[in-house]
């Protein structure tokens, strides 16, 4: 750390780089290819981050199609299978009186997912085409989905506790389907996106005068 | 943009003048108190996954569950789905709670170990799969839902979960990735 960062300014424009891992910083030259600090990689941006996040994303919407259609869970009664879709889990919480329920579970599997497939979609988009939309919105965008994300876990950890619950040789038991490995996927390439997206880029995006001129106003 | 960490009172904390995201948080993070958490965190994690979390009545016949059986039971129905769940609720929140202990116990005797970058960095990592306030939530969602189906016992497991769960969110929230970092320098 020879050379001390001054606030206000970016590391680009102060010839610094920030290691990822450990948040310390260092000169960026071309031979420091690793952290001082903590001896990980180290450079200016993330590698191929949005070529990463585009991969990820298309995933996800190839995904999250069979992830809607297909059951989730079976449910085997006297011998019957009722097959239930995410959707038709949900229907059957409203008709028996669980409003409460039926949201938590609707915001978590079914908004959550297409929110933030949307969400990193315009993100991901704006920074490629240069778009002139406020930096600072799209990155609480970004962090809204990036907070928000978890919790779509939420309905396999369901699933998880009704199939333990209700296999256990009774007349009532409940399988996963198809749609709960679709869903995971969905799940899992949304978690990775949003970590693989640089919201540095955001502002390395936006046009060079707008950047001088919020440099101005701080 | 990038700038030098100021000077700060504890339980402060220095936001981007960009983005304003926080950049770094000076929090209440001291080894040996943080060891006292992760140990005792660690003691309740074995009644925690393993006591019946809930019990159901149906047909005359009484069925215990406890966190890890709800994992393993759809491993080969669907084994990704069963990782995940495993990965999210039992192994993550272990995990990181083992890896701050090991990196505490190493500050707080100021031992200088070669592993502690290696520990530091798969903590980071694991703070974001650790989703033991998810896993409650969704037990919320399960109860709700198995109560049309039969009459239903809150077990043992669950108050040891839900103290689990608030020592985890304690660890997480003092826990300062950076400062551990600074800390390890300074030896």
């Amino acid at each position: 750390m020879s050379k001390l960062a001054v606030a206000g300014k970016s590391g680009k424009q102060q010839g610094l780089q920030v290691c990822s891992i450990c948040g310390n910083y260092c000169e960026n030259k071309t031979d420091i290819k690793h952290c001082p600090t903590c001896n990980n990689d180290i450079s200016e941006r993330k590698n191929n981050s949005l070529q990463k996040t585009w991969a990820l994303l298309i995933t996800a919407i190839i995904f999250i199609i069979p992830a809607n259609v297909y059951p989730i869970t079976f449910l085997l009664k006297n011998n019957n299978l009722y097959p239930d879709t995410i959707m038709s889990g949900i229907i059957s919480l409203v008709d028996s009186d669980m409003q409460g329920i039926a949201l938590i579970v609707f915001i978590a599997s079914i908004a959550v997912p297409i929110l933030k497939i949307v969400a990193l979609v315009f993100i991901t988009l704006a920074v490629q085409l240069g778009w002139r939309f406020s930096a600072r919105r799209q990155l609480l965008i970004f962090s809204f989905v990036d907070w928000v994300g978890r919790w779509s876990i939420l309905d396999l950890f369901v699933i998880s506790i009704m199939v333990a619950v209700f296999d256990k040789g009774s007349l009532l038991s409940v399988y996963p389907g198809v749609a709960a490995t679709s869903f995971t996927v969905v799940v899992i390439a949304t978690l990775f996106a949003a970590n693989s997206f640089d919201t540095r880029l955001i502002w390395d995006a936006q046009r060079p005068e707008i950047n001088t001129k919020t440099q101005d106003k701080l | 943009m990038t700038s030098a960490i100021p000077t700060m009172d504890t339980g402060h904390v220095a936001k981007c003048i960009r983005c304003e995201q926080v950049i770094y948080k000076k929090s209440w993070c001291n080894p040996s108190g943080l060891l006292a958490l992760c140990i005792t965190a660690l003691i309740i994690t074995i009644p925690a996954f393993n006591l019946p979390l809930i019990s159901i009545h149906l047909l005359g016949i009484t069925e215990e569950t406890n966190l890890i059986q709800g994992a393993i039971m759809m491993i080969d129905v669907a084994p990704l789905v069963s990782f995940v769940v495993l990965l999210c609720a039992v192994i993550a929140p272990t995990l990181l709670v083992l890896s701050i202990a090991i990196s505490s116990v190493s500050l707080a005797l100021n031992h200088k170990a070669i592993f502690l970058p290696k520990v530091f960095k798969v903590t980071r990592l694991l703070i974001h799969w650790s989703m033991l306030e998810v896993y409650m939530v969704s037990l919320m969602v399960a109860i709700f839902k198995l109560m049309n189906y039969a009459d239903l016992y809150i077990g043992s497991g669950f108050y040891f979960f839900v103290a689990l769960l608030l020592l985890n969110l304690t660890i997480i929230s003092n826990y300062s990735n950076h400062q551990y970092w600074e800390k390890y320098q300074s030896l």
